[in-house]
């Protein structure tokens, strides 16, 4: 019997899987020595550049396009307890953070979206228009 | 004072859920956990977890909290360069404490959830004077 996904993400999930194991050996986890890692989609028109960043102000976030480069660069800072409290566990970090992520094509950076949402950062390029797919129709007598 | 650079941790996947009925990836979030008087705070960064798609239960002296991601944020998305697993969070923790579950509240705001556990009253920490004799 054909094993069929009812959920997209669950095909979605077992490809990053798959691309996450060839690259580092791990399924699953994350890239090592980054922060934060992030992932590279294509829509066909345009370029998705996602980023775990919970609990950042976007305020404080930067995101920058260039050629063939999506920069973004912020702080993550926490309100510390006002009162007294014992720690059990931090395992949380706040600090600054920077990544440079290059793009496989060109981009058409003046159209770039970001925006922030469940502390999620999603980054919309656009690609330039000689690069994006293009139906060609064929004539015919 | 100059902010230090956030330290990469890799994300830990879940490898077996208890009663698991939902299908897809977990991870253990981060968390940190205070005690405060008269509550337990724990805060945990769940990116992608909207208000609607959060579970917190208590059962006996085990609390577990779950989150989802939303399918349709990847819809359309093909990979290309990929950097850490997407999926939902899960982690359970034991609490040495007896806690008041009426007064247990839970918010999530950017991805962090906030779960504030009130102390039962006779867990409260009480301060005893010790009288010199």
């Amino acid at each position: 019997m054909a094993i069929t996904y009812r959920d997209p993400l669950e095909q979605l999930q077992r490809e990053l899987d798959r691309m996450l194991e060839s690259a580092f050996g791990s399924a699953g986890a994350s890239a090592a020595g980054v922060y934060p890692p992030g992932n590279v989609f294509d829509t066909g028109e345009e370029y998705v550049i996602k980023a775990e960043l919970p609990g950042v102000d976007p305020g404080k976030v930067e995101v920058n396009v260039e050629n063939e480069t999506v920069s973004f660069r912020g702080e993550r800072t926490f309100d510390e307890p006002n009162r007294d409290v014992a720690y059990h566990r931090r395992e949380r970090e706040q600090g600054q953070f920077r990544r440079v992520v290059r793009i496989p094509g060109r981009l058409a950076s003046e159209t770039a979206r970001a925006e922030y949402r469940d502390g999620v950062l999603t980054i919309r390029v656009p690609k330039a228009k000689e690069t994006r797919p293009r139906r060609v129709e064929i004539e015919a007598d | 004072m100059c902010p230090s650079d956030i330290e990469a941790r890799p994300k830990q996947k879940v490898e077996r859920r208890e009663e698991s009925t939902r299908p897809g990836a977990y991870f253990h979030p981060a968390v940190d956990i205070f005690e405060a008087a008269d509550e337990l705070v724990l805060l945990a960064d769940m990116p992608g977890v909207s208000p609607d798609s959060i579970d917190v239960n208590l059962e006996g002296d085990q609390v577990t909290i779950e989150g989802r991601v939303k399918p349709e944020d990847y819809e359309g998305l093909k990979p290309l360069h990929v950097e850490y697993g997407v999926g939902g969070f899960w982690r359970r923790f034991t609490l040495g404490e007896a806690i008041d579950r009426e007064g247990i509240k839970a918010q999530i705001k950017g991805g962090v959830l906030a779960l504030h556990l009130p102390k039962a009253e006779r867990a409260r920490t009480r301060r005893i004077t010790v009288q010199a004799s």
